[in-house]
């Protein structure tokens, strides 16, 4: 049955190339639209950035709790997790929801929406374009043969369980160019521009993360420190120092 | 990046973007700022090794002015020399391609920091023409109206810029510099303080207001900046040894007893060879000893420490400079400790 299918040199011409170069041409089109649409003026959020650099300072307190006195690392967990302003102490209700806040924020939203526009507008048409018009046909064959189960991804559009698994039907072929094309955007628009489908539909999932959880963990963190000074021991480690290098010679 | 399946990539990968435009920008600071930045030694080595070769003719300035540029070492002088036979070669120049620009900036800052205020304005002007809205150039002119002393329109270039992006930390910094080189400390002060309230993790910020803190006396503020450094840094014993300055400074039986601990961890980080903190030591014990003179001698410290560190420095002078050794055993026999 494989060796009967022949396939006819103008469906490389006319489905084959066509499809591939216009999907390339989309993907570059669509990058340049999207880079457009982009708003500029990304200002990011100071009570973000702040709750970053709280998280850090924190950390850094814990972590090296025991090289400063034990008055001064009192008066940092005083002002860092006290119940009524310290930095790491987030009243209950104020706990934002990242879905709230997009709601809030029309500027979020917006992006939101842009970008996933940009996405699927494209998307659709050249989808609908495709079943229109290259609906059927097996556009290609590959070199190798593969087993049954890859039929469903290789021979999307095309009904026919006898035909040999290795024939690409012309949908099939859109899909894989579609999820395949990332490593050409790379080489065209450079490495940082190239966002392909695959990834962009992994970001529609959900998006943001709470910072008020981290902050909420760091104090609990902060508040089982214990503080042990470090520096007594340091007076006998640095005579043991000296003695050694006095007795160099 | 294609193994997140979570929803911060988009986050994330815009953060990387926006972090690694920062980590550029903070380039231009290099002027103000020391090499607070541990640079290791193979680097160190590299950039040595590749200094020399240049300076002797050699190829591979280029090679060297990225590397400078990426450990943000200060050696402008040699950096405006390179960089500008790069730039004054146009077959140089083009080769590098979308590099070129940066080099312009690196050379502009290095000329800036070199009073060669004209070469600046050329690189400037350069990239003016192929950027003409950027911020960055617009921060590289307010830089050089900065060198030249003309602090007002500085001043109104800084907050222009700053009107369309309040949290750039590179004018921040900036417009605290500029009140200290004016010689307006509090207002640095103020400036500062107004910064780290938002980027209260940045080490460079913490220690600049360290410094100024000392120099305006005011060391209780001094000393609660170097503990911040501490605490990011505990094993670097410039901290440790600053942190016990200041609190030698303010003096009391407390804090001289903790410089004196601070003093013997620098001793202990350095490997006993920072003559600073080794006299830290003596004088700490010195004054400990006057301080509890007549009280009750019971918990007087029996450790060694200070003769010690005596008998190292007299050993350290031997070695290094003999003929200050006489006026060294005067000092510490006033201090009993010889």
């Amino acid at each position: 049955m494989a060796e009967d299918l022949v396939l006819d040199t103008a469906i490389r011409d006319w489905v084959l190339i066509p499809l591939s170069v216009v999907m390339v041409l989309i993907g570059v089109l669509r990058y340049f639209v999207s880079k457009l649409m982009r708003s500029s003026s990304q200002s990011p959020d100071p009570k973000i950035i702040k709750e970053g650099q709280v998280i850090v300072r924190a950390r850094n307190l814990r972590a090296a709790a025991n090289f400063i006195p034990a008055k001064s690392f009192r008066a940092r967990k005083a002002y860092f997790s006290n119940e009524e302003n310290g930095l790491l102490f987030v009243p209950k209700g104020q706990a934002s929801n990242p879905q709230a806040q997009m709601f809030s924020d029309p500027n979020m939203a917006m992006d939101m929406m842009k970008k996933n526009l940009s996405m699927i507008i494209p998307q659709t048409l050249t989808f609908a374009w495709v079943n229109f018009f290259f609906s059927g046909f097996v556009a290609a064959k590959i070199p190798f043969p593969l087993t049954q189960r890859f039929r469903s991804m290789l021979q999307n559009g095309i009904d026919l369980s006898t035909v040999d698994v290795s024939y690409v039907s012309s949908r099939s072929w859109y899909f894989l160019n579609l999820f395949g094309l990332r490593g050409l955007f790379s080489l065209i628009l450079g490495e940082e521009n190239a966002m392909d489908d695959t990834q962009k539909m992994m970001q529609m999932g959900g998006f943001g993360f709470d910072p008020t959880k981290s902050l909420g963990a760091e104090k609990d963190n902060l508040d089982i420190v214990q503080h042990d000074w470090a520096l007594p021991k340091f007076e006998q480690r640095a005579e043991e120092v000296l003695r050694k290098r006095i007795a160099e010679h | 990046m294609g193994d997140y399946c979570n929803s911060n990539v988009a986050r994330r990968k815009s953060w990387t973007a926006r972090h690694r435009e920062r980590e550029r920008e903070n380039e231009e600071e290099e002027e103000e700022r020391r090499t607070t930045k541990m640079v290791s030694k193979t680097e160190e080595a590299r950039v040595t090794m590749l200094e020399n070769q240049v300076d002797n003719g050699g190829g591979g300035a280029w090679e060297y002015l990225c590397l400078v540029r990426k450990l943000k070492l200060r050696r402008s002088d040699k950096v405006l020399k390179h960089g500008l036979s790069i730039l004054n070669d146009p077959s140089k120049r083009s080769s590098l391609g979308p590099e070129e620009w940066t080099l312009y900036e690196q050379v502009a800052i290095a000329a800036i920091d070199c009073q060669c205020i004209d070469v600046a304005k050329d690189c400037i002007k350069v990239l003016q023409k192929r950027f003409p809205d950027s911020k960055r150039v617009g921060k590289l002119e307010a830089i050089i109206l900065e060198a030249k002393g003309s602090w007002a329109e500085a001043e109104k270039a800084y907050s222009s810029l700053l009107e369309d992006n309040p949290l750039d930390q590179v004018i921040h910094k900036r417009r605290a510099t500029m009140e200290k080189a004016q010689g307006n400390l509090s207002g640095a002060v103020e400036l500062l303080n107004k910064y780290l309230e938002i980027y209260m993790a940045d080490q460079d910020a913490w220690r600049e207001l360290a410094e100024i803190y000392v120099s305006l006396q005011m060391y209780k503020q001094a000393a609660f900046c170097y503990e911040e450094l501490i605490l990011s840094q505990p094993r670097n014993p410039l901290y440790h040894l600053a942190y016990a300055d200041v609190l030698y400074t303010l003096g009391g039986l407390e804090n001289l007893q903790a410089a004196k601990k601070y003093y013997a961890s620098a001793t202990d980080l350095t490997g006993g060879k920072n003559t600073r903190a080794l006299f830290g030591i003596c004088l700490c014990t010195h004054a400990i000893g006057q301080l509890v003179k007549g009280r009750n001698k019971e918990d007087k410290d029996s450790s060694e420490l200070q003769s010690l560190a005596a008998t190292a420095l007299e050993k350290d002078y031997k070695l290094i400079a003999p003929t200050k050794l006489s006026s060294l055993t005067k000092t510490l026999r006033s201090l009993n400790l010889s």
